[in-house]
């Protein structure tokens, strides 16, 4: 009784005295409150289109600097042909404390692009249902977003966010596509540019160079490095044998072309097979014993050096890197990213299929004050000029057109399309990505691709001579002539697919990758008498884990995602 | 000083002992210096290069690039100021309330005295979580506020029991002669207790301001999305995400090579270290004279 | 009858004593009025928010009411319980922590007692000022100048190679067996300079005669190290020692998470990671819930047992 009173007291007290604080400093709070005066006039529907200026707020649980949208170009044109201008505001720090913060506070900006964060907040009852919405105010949504109605249809039967990945008019490929399996140039010059198809053809071609120059500038040569000692980066070597078996990035399953069953490639064949070569190619001292425990950094410092002659890792671990070696010049140390797989008779999968990735996307929250507006703003938006705008810039600024109308860049022109600085200036950096727009493969009416990198003749630009003359050896013409055409996987990307919080799918994920984590090394770094021992040794850890509740539960999902259902 | 003094030991052991402890503290030094060398070396040093590796002592490719880049969020400089007034303020109200609950547990008198104790002390080793904080904190109505910063924190647990520990060292005659002359409690802690705990208060002066300068969390809970309430770590917590935006999936770019690299994470991290940590150790030796002395002229007589 | 008068008796005892209690209450309104409103304090801002730990009962979804939440009982308690990754992280929490507790005590006392010996003031602070530094720096640059030191090539393999202590380059991030060692001399280099503060400002307290008194009778440095400064500054080493052991489970994160690889990963992963992926990551706020009351409960016990010990063997004491 008295504990009660006690804590009524002392939360009185000190209520009061937050109420004295907190009145103290909202005065200096009102500057940066929104000026949302004239929101109210816009909600009466069809009429003439309300330009009145009104600043709404945006969040994304992406990474940029904090920007007024009006103080970028692009921010400014959208701005004076719709009266809005976006307050916008990006995540510092750890993405999932920020959400839930915000969906205990309950109260929400305007728009919010989830990223990873879209099923806590649709959980949570943060986006309102677009589907009236976009019925009365978005010709051009539903012109882009028509054909993938039923992908971005949430279960209960409402839209509550528009994706990035919505391909309109054809499917234009990445002409520098690439795979994870990468070897320095100067072995493909040293053998004459020999075809590389298969993983053993690829070793072999490595210990071939390295016996013949097995140091340089008075330092070894390391023949064959992964990116796998950094937390967080352990699929990069998990990964190969899923590509290595001909099948694009699904996660931790191969779907089957025929019966759609999906299956796991951990603890198979596949998997031993990759690490049976590398344990091979640990006996002959060719793989570097550092590539456990490199960090980030001492992996890029690797790379940069020029020392190493292959290695697995995805471009975006390393962009960086292969800058730095861009700009030092020398071509011969750079690297190059071959279709490698198992077998001759495997075809490779390492251009993305037509996918369409349905939990990444922009919606509108329930705090949201004008809803309306919005829509109309996002559909203007999707207008083809202004998705052009949004990719392109301004014709004669940032881009040309030449004779047969196709679009150019150049030199300069790519270099500030690339250019960090300049895409925040110009507002590339806030709108060609997270808002309601084409997909990244989509070609516009007039037969030009809709990403500027997609051009060919843009993606020409970017060449180097030692580009031109690796590419003219193998008599293609852009870096994608490498790999396969992707065939139409219709579940495609498989590693999309929602697992509950704290489910068992959820939990054998993480149990499975830390099996691996545990086991990679030691496989690796066997002896190869004790190979098979220790391989054992995993295949019985991993008995334990339940794969087959897990693999019915990924292949009634892309069965599931096949029938409609996503 | 030290040199007529040292001249009075001058036994051999003595001699040895000299020797090896200078030498230690030299080894002392090499080890904890270099961090800090590696790290001016790093942000001097071309962000594209630093790539490679290979940094030590001294930069490769000069370069105030990495400054440049920091300084151009035009919101840093207020930052800055924010993180010192949170920084003095917080440190004066929490080392001042601090004290004032350690002087009241340290009198054996005290009906409540143990009381208070373990109620302060347990909560040391747990927490309710981080949403029910913020959901105090938003019923409070501390959201968006300046106060946020000071009220949460405003007594250290672990501060309180070294202050405690240091007004039980005091001999206990010198209260007593306080009360005798008529000085009720508060008196005597402002008048007699606080100016014979300077050591301890310099020292946790220190913690406490080191924690108020390098906080960032509470912005980031409380505060984000006010720019004039930020402050320096947490705008250069900013900054050091966006700088690998290169590498993020958003990035249309991502898999065009030939993109400028101005800045890396490892660069900016080296800048963030150098542009944060040198304010807070520069105020350093002013609160270090109070606890480092020469040994004849510290303690206290009675 | 007699029943009755017992209680009767208790209860004017009981009263009596409650009013002697309150008598002296009243006389202490000075301390009351100092201290209370930062009892109500503690309790707004550190106890009420503990009813957060009803999450560790439920399957908790954020945005919902207490009564809407899913109660799950004892089930993430178990899962934890059951979990034999959950044993072996418990393992290298233990003595990560141990041998950080250790370390970290018997290197700052040492610190600080040879700088009390340096006799140049100036020498002194700058010593003092530098050791500190590392402070500064972030876990994640801390880590990246370790590993680089360590790796095949690093300055610590060149260093062991020169002196023929070792005849091919060590691994030494990794073997598994070296992670605890590796840790506990990075927490030192980084942490000892800070640690040391508190003891030097124990030591400023020291009465100087004693030292006076001691080189009349003619005491060598080590005595006087021995003799005065150590027993001089017991009071605090008992008082960090008693608070520390109460953080048994708290062997820190980022070291741990940004050392740890593969090939440690069965000595670096500690609780605090454990946690991360198997709740935090994962959502499961209701399993991170309960490892923390857990950690409680474990923190509580040694607290309390440390703080009976140093009662009984007469030393300060906590509370």
């Amino acid at each position: 009784m008295r504990k009660k009173k006690w804590l009524n007291t002392s939360l009185a007290v000190i209520t009061a005295v937050s109420l004295l604080l907190a009145g103290c400093s909202s005065n200096n709070n009102d500057g940066g409150s929104k000026t949302n005066t004239n929101a109210n006039d816009s909600t009466d529907g069809n009429a003439v289109d309300n330009t009145d200026p009104v600043t709404f707020s945006y969040f994304g649980f992406g990474t940029n600097i904090d920007v007024m949208a009006s103080e970028t170009t692009i921010g400014k044109i959208l701005q004076e042909q719709t009266g809005v201008d976006w307050k916008m505001e990006y995540v510092v720090g750890d993405p999932s404390t920020k959400a839930g913060v915000m969906i205990a506070g309950g109260e929400y900006p305007d728009v919010i692009s989830p990223v990873g964060e879209l099923s806590k907040l649709l959980n949570a009852g943060a986006y309102i249902p677009l589907n009236d919405l976009i019925e009365k105010h978005g010709p051009n949504i539903k012109r882009v977003y028509g054909e993938y109605m039923d992908k971005i249809t949430h279960e209960d039967g409402n839209i509550y966010i528009l994706p990035f990945t919505a391909n309109v008019g054809g499917y234009l490929n990445d002409p520098d596509a690439g795979s994870n399996i990468w070897i320095q140039r100067r072995v493909l010059k040293e053998f004459g540019y020999p075809e590389v198809k298969t993983l053993d053809q690829y070793f072999d071609l490595i210990v071939k160079y390295q016996e013949k120059y097995p140091s340089v500038d008075g330092k070894e040569t390391v023949g064959f490095v992964t990116f796998a000692g950094e937390q967080g980066q352990f699929y990069t070597i998990t990964n190969a044998p899923m590509h290595l078996a001909g099948y694009p990035n699904d996660g931790n399953v191969l779907v089957d072309m025929e019966t759609h069953e999906a299956k796991l490639y951990m603890a198979t064949e596949h998997e031993k097979r990759w690490l049976k070569k590398l344990n091979e190619m640990n006996a002959k001292g060719l793989v570097d014993p550092e590539t456990f425990t490199a960090n980030g950094d001492q992996f890029k410092a690797k790379l940069t050096s020029g020392r190493v002659l292959g290695f697995v890792g995805y471009i975006w671990q390393m962009a960086d890197a292969m800058n730095n070696l861009k700009t030092a010049g020398n071509d011969d140390l750079r690297y190059v990213s071959l279709p490698i797989v198992f077998d001759e008779s495997i075809t490779d999968a390492y251009m993305d299929p037509p996918s369409f990735v349905n939990n990444r996307g922009l919606g509108i929250s329930v705090s949201a004050k004008d809803p309306v507006r919005i829509i109309k703003y996002w559909d203007n938006l999707l207008k083809e000029e202004n998705q052009r705008l949004v990719q392109w810039g301004e014709e004669g600024v940032t881009y040309s057109v030449n004779e047969e109308g196709r679009f150019i860049m150049s030199a300069e022109q790519l270099a500030n399309r690339n250019d960090n600085e300049f895409k925040r200036k110009y507002g590339w950096a806030y709108f060609d990505y997270e808002w309601p727009r084409y997909g990244d493969n989509s070609v516009y009416e007039d037969g030009n691709a809709h990403l500027p990198a997609r051009q060919p003749e843009v993606a020409n630009v970017n060449y180097t001579d030692g580009d031109r003359e690796l590419l003219n050896a193998y008599g293609i013409e852009t870096f994608s002539g490498f790999f396969a055409q992707p065939v139409e996987r219709p579940w495609y990307p498989a590693w999309s697919i929602e697992k509950e919080q704290g489910s068992p799918e959820q939990i054998f994920n993480q149990k499975a990758g830390d099996l691996q984590q545990k086991f990679y090394p030691k496989l690796v770094f066997a002896t190869e008498a004790q190979f098979e021992s220790v391989w054992n040794d995993y295949l019985a850890e991993f008995g334990k884990l339940d794969a087959a509740g897990f693999e019915k539960f990924m292949t009634d999902k892309v069965k599931a995602r096949i029938a409609g259902v996503w | 000083m030290s040199k007529t003094k040292s001249k009075r030991y001058s036994s051999m052991g003595d001699q040895i002992f000299d020797v090896c402890n200078y030498i230690f503290m030299f080894v002392l030094i090499l080890f904890t210096l270099y961090p800090f060398i590696n790290m001016l070396a790093l942000a001097f040093n071309d962000a594209n290069d630093s790539i490679k590796g290979h940094i030590y002592l001294w930069p490769r490719d000069w370069t105030i690039q990495n400054f440049q880049y920091v300084f151009s969020e035009s919101n840093i400089f207020f930052a800055t100021f924010i993180s010192a007034a949170r920084t003095i303020v917080g440190t004066v109200i929490s080392v001042f309330c601090t004290a004032m609950l350690a002087y009241t547990i340290s009198r054996s008198e005290y009906a409540l005295k143990k009381f208070v104790s373990i109620t302060f002390i347990f909560t040391m080793y747990f927490s309710g979580g981080l949403i029910p904080s913020y959901l105090l904190i938003k019923e409070l109505n501390m959201l968006n506020s300046f106060w946020v910063y000071i009220i949460p924190g405003i007594i250290g647990v672990f501060n309180m029991i070294v202050i405690r520990s240091f007004i039980e060292g005091l001999p206990e005659g010198i209260m007593e002669s306080a009360k005798m002359d008529g000085a009720g409690d508060f008196i005597t802690f402002v008048r007699i207790v606080l100016p014979l705990t300077v050591p301890a208060l310099a020292t946790v002066s220190l913690f406490v301001a080191v924690y108020q300068w390098n906080s960032w969390f509470d912005v980031f809970l409380y505060n984000s999305s006010r720019p004039h309430l930020s402050t320096l770590q947490y705008e250069l917590m900013k900054i050091l995400s966006t700088s690998n935006t290169t590498a993020s999936a958003a990035d249309a770019f991502a898999n065009a090579q030939g993109n400028k690299t101005v800045v890396t994470p490892t660069s900016i991290r080296a800048t963030m270290t150098i542009v944060a940590s040198v304010p807070i150790i520069m105020v350093y030796p002013f609160l270090q004279k109070y606890f480092v002395k020469g040994m004849v002229v510290g303690g206290v007589k009675g | 009858m007699e029943k009755h008068a017992v209680q009767l008796r208790g209860s004017t005892a009981d009263d009596s004593r409650l009013r002697a209690f309150f008598k002296v209450l009243s006389r202490q309104k000075m301390l009351m009025l100092m201290s209370l409103p930062f009892l109500a304090w503690v309790i707004v801002f550190k106890y009420v928010p503990l009813w957060g730990w009803t999450i560790a009962f439920q399957k908790y979804k954020l945005a919902r009411d207490l009564f809407d939440q899913t109660w799950v009982g004892l089930d993430n308690f178990a899962f934890l319980f059951r979990e034999e990754q959950f044993y072996l992280v418990l393992r290298n929490t233990l003595v990560m922590s141990s041998v950080n507790l250790v370390l970290g005590f018997v290197t700052a006392i040492l610190l600080a007692l040879l700088l009390n010996e340096l006799r140049r003031v100036y020498f002194k602070r700058t010593v003092q000022t530098i050791s500190y530094l590392p402070h500064f720096i972030s876990w994640v640059v801390a880590a990246n100048i370790v590993q680089t030191a360590l790796a095949p090539e690093g300055i610590f393999n060149v260093l062991l190679l020169q002196l023929n202590i070792i005849d091919k380059p060590v691994l030494w991030l990794g073997v598994g067996e070296y992670f605890w060692g590796i840790l506990g001399a990075t927490e030192v280099w980084k942490n000892v300079g800070w640690n040391t503060i508190i003891y030097l400002a124990a030591i400023t307290t020291i009465d100087p005669t004693q030292y006076e008194a001691a080189e009349i009778d003619g005491a060598s440095r080590l005595q006087r190290m021995w003799h005065i400064t150590l027993p001089g500054i017991k009071p605090v080493i008992v008082i960090l020692l008693i608070m520390n052991l109460g953080h048994i489970l708290e062997s820190g994160f980022e070291p741990q998470y940004l050392l740890g690889n593969g090939m440690n990963v069965e000595y670096s992963e500690n609780l605090d990671i454990f946690v991360l992926k198997y709740g935090i990551q994962m959502n499961n706020f209701g399993l991170a819930t309960a490892a923390g009351m857990f950690k409680t409960v474990v923190s509580f016990i040694f607290l309390i047992v440390a703080n009976n010990l140093a009662k009984r063997l007469g030393e300060s004491r906590l509370y």
